[in-house]
């Protein structure tokens, strides 16, 4: 019979896991409210307004909506993968939050016990993560085949192609870091960062904001986000790999989107803006601060989609290859200099 | 050649320093710091047209209040799609400006094109297209208008000179939806540069 410290730690696990999910599964609701109402107000128009105050019941009518529609399976799809792909899509999303940290330790009140703000400090969580968010180009690749359409599969191969081509981008941009923080732990890769501004990796001259664009920009083309959207847009004119899909399955497609943004949008603060750390020394708890970097990209996110027309795939897989790992290799060697 | 050189690394240093870029965003973010220019209709917000807006009739009086239409029924020649129906009648009260006035004048406004024919057609100017634009209701009680509603004043004063959003307020009531305008607080545009 295991003793009952180790039990409680396994409880206490299990909400953790729960309050990730749980909060991970409402994530699209303010996300695609703020999309929309951001995409508005950018356009000098206002968003949704009419189902409640400014609309903020809309996610809510789209989610009824979404489990409303008929669930359409094209006759000729591959019987397993089909409903297999949103699942691979998110899944792999879901899994990468294991490893990520939204703070260091809190004291909960009435118990009198400290609970890491994280599921577990691996100390290859880097590791994990890249391998993780690799594994969710299946459910791109898999979507794409699996729909029996011409479009769909061209659509699939193309943005599974964007997928691997920056993923090698990002694998470069995350080196970087560990070597500006001596570790491949999150946590540590936090705690490596504190101590105000010029302690954070992007102020690291001049190699750290290179990092931070090549980073930014690989993330923007692992999410399928706006300059890099080519193959989700044929959706929406012809092709796409999510376009055979309907209601709950194409929700979870949306769903992985979003999810995968907010762990870019983390990655990010976590990897280059210094985590939870409190740079102005304003006395507020490292989850605001947090929350507040996170929500800042997170804008950032919309604020470019709603602003940069797209690039041509050509373009996208030139900017991959031939611009993205040039520079990466010529900054890992300013780096290595400069680390010494 | 000096000074295509210079352009040049000028060039290639602003597309390094994504300076296009920079302007992009920071257009979109005063765009977005800045005010809406939806009109919310019909909860706040409402269009009142110009005075030469064809919308539903209006028979006028003059400046002593008597009924300027003669029942000449030169309207009804005039329109199109035969809508209009007048019935002249004698009357000595002094309710028109002669003794000859309408007994009956009808149109339907679902037949009218709102062409503005009879307004052209009418020659004591007593037949005018107001600037009333909201019609709808859940039977045929709004097809037809007669002379007594077509009396009475409309919503805008003519004077008024329209082209303008006011505030509005959306009133349902018993008889129906109607959406009351506040002629006197016209919605300014701020000009976003």
């Amino acid at each position: 019979m295991p003793d009952k410290a180790l039990i409680i730690e396994v409880i206490i696990m299990f909400i953790k896991l729960f309050v990730i999910g749980s909060v991970l599964f409402g994530l699209p609701i303010p996300l695609t409210w703020l999309e929309r109402k951001v995409a508005g107000h950018i356009q000098v128009r206002l968003g949704p307004f009419r189902v409640g105050p400014h609309g903020v019941l809309q996610p809510f009518a789209d989610m009824i909506k979404m489990l409303l529609k008929e669930d359409i399976i094209p006759s000729k799809a591959d019987r397993w993968l089909f409903p297999i792909a949103p699942i691979m899509a998110l899944v792999p999303a879901f899994m990468v939050f294991v490893a990520m940290p939204v703070g260091d330790k809190i004291t909960l009140p009435f118990i009198e016990r400290d609970i890491t703000l994280y599921v577990s400090d691996m100390n290859i969580g880097v590791l994990y993560i890249l391998a993780i968010s690799g594994l969710s180009v299946y459910g791109i690749i898999f979507g794409g085949w699996a729909s029996n359409s011409k479009y769909a599969l061209l659509g699939g191969l193309r943005s599974g192609a964007q997928m691997i081509s920056y993923e090698v981008a990002m694998s470069f941009a995350v080196v970087g870091v560990v070597m500006l923080s001596n570790s491949l732990s999150l946590v540590d890769i936090v705690k490596s960062q504190s101590g105000g501004f010029l302690h954070w990796n992007l102020f690291y001259l001049p190699v750290g904001p290179i990092w931070f664009f090549i980073f930014l920009t690989a993330g923007f083309a692992e999410t399928n986000r706006i300059p890099f959207d080519l193959p989700e847009d044929e959706g929406s004119l012809a092709a796409g790999y999510h376009v055979e899909y309907s209601g709950m399955r194409f929700a979870y497609f949306m769903l992985a989107e979003y999810i995968a943004i907010v762990t870019i949008s983390m990655l990010s603060v976590i990897f280059f803006l210094g985590g939870w750390d409190d740079p102005l020394n304003l006395g507020l708890p490292p989850i605001l601060w947090f929350a507040g970097k996170v929500g800042a990209f997170v804008y950032l996110f919309m604020w470019i989609r709603f602003t940069l027309p797209r690039y041509r795939f050509d373009q996208l897989m030139t900017i991959g290859w031939k611009i993205l790992i040039p520079l990466s290799l010529l900054n890992i060697l300013v780096t290595g200099i400069m680390r010494i | 050649m000096g000074d295509r050189l210079t352009k040049g690394i000028l060039r290639i240093m602003k597309e390094a320093l994504f300076v296009d870029f920079i302007k992009g965003l920071s257009l979109t973010l005063r765009y977005n710091l800045s005010e809406s220019v939806t009109m919310r209709y019909p909860d706040e917000e409402k269009w009142i047209p110009y005075k030469r807006f064809r919308g539903v009739h209006t028979l006028n009086r003059n400046a002593e209040g008597k009924e300027l239409c003669v029942a000449c029924e030169l309207c009804v020649v005039a329109c199109p799609t035969n809508c209009i129906t007048v019935v002249p009648m004698e009357d000595d009260t002094g309710r028109g400006i002669t003794d000859r006035v309408a007994k009956i004048w009808t149109v339907n406004l679902l037949r009218c094109l709102f062409c503005g024919y009879c307004e052209d057609a009418c020659p004591t100017t007593a037949v005018r297209l107001g600037r009333d634009y909201e019609r709808a209701c859940f039977d045929l009680s709004c097809a037809v208008l007669n002379r007594e509603e077509l009396l009475s004043p409309g919503e805008v004063p003519g004077e008024f000179p329209g082209g303008v959003v006011v505030k509005a307020a959306l009133e349902r009531t018993a008889g129906g939806i109607k959406v009351k305008a506040d002629l006197s607080k016209i919605k300014e545009y701020k000009v976003v540069k």
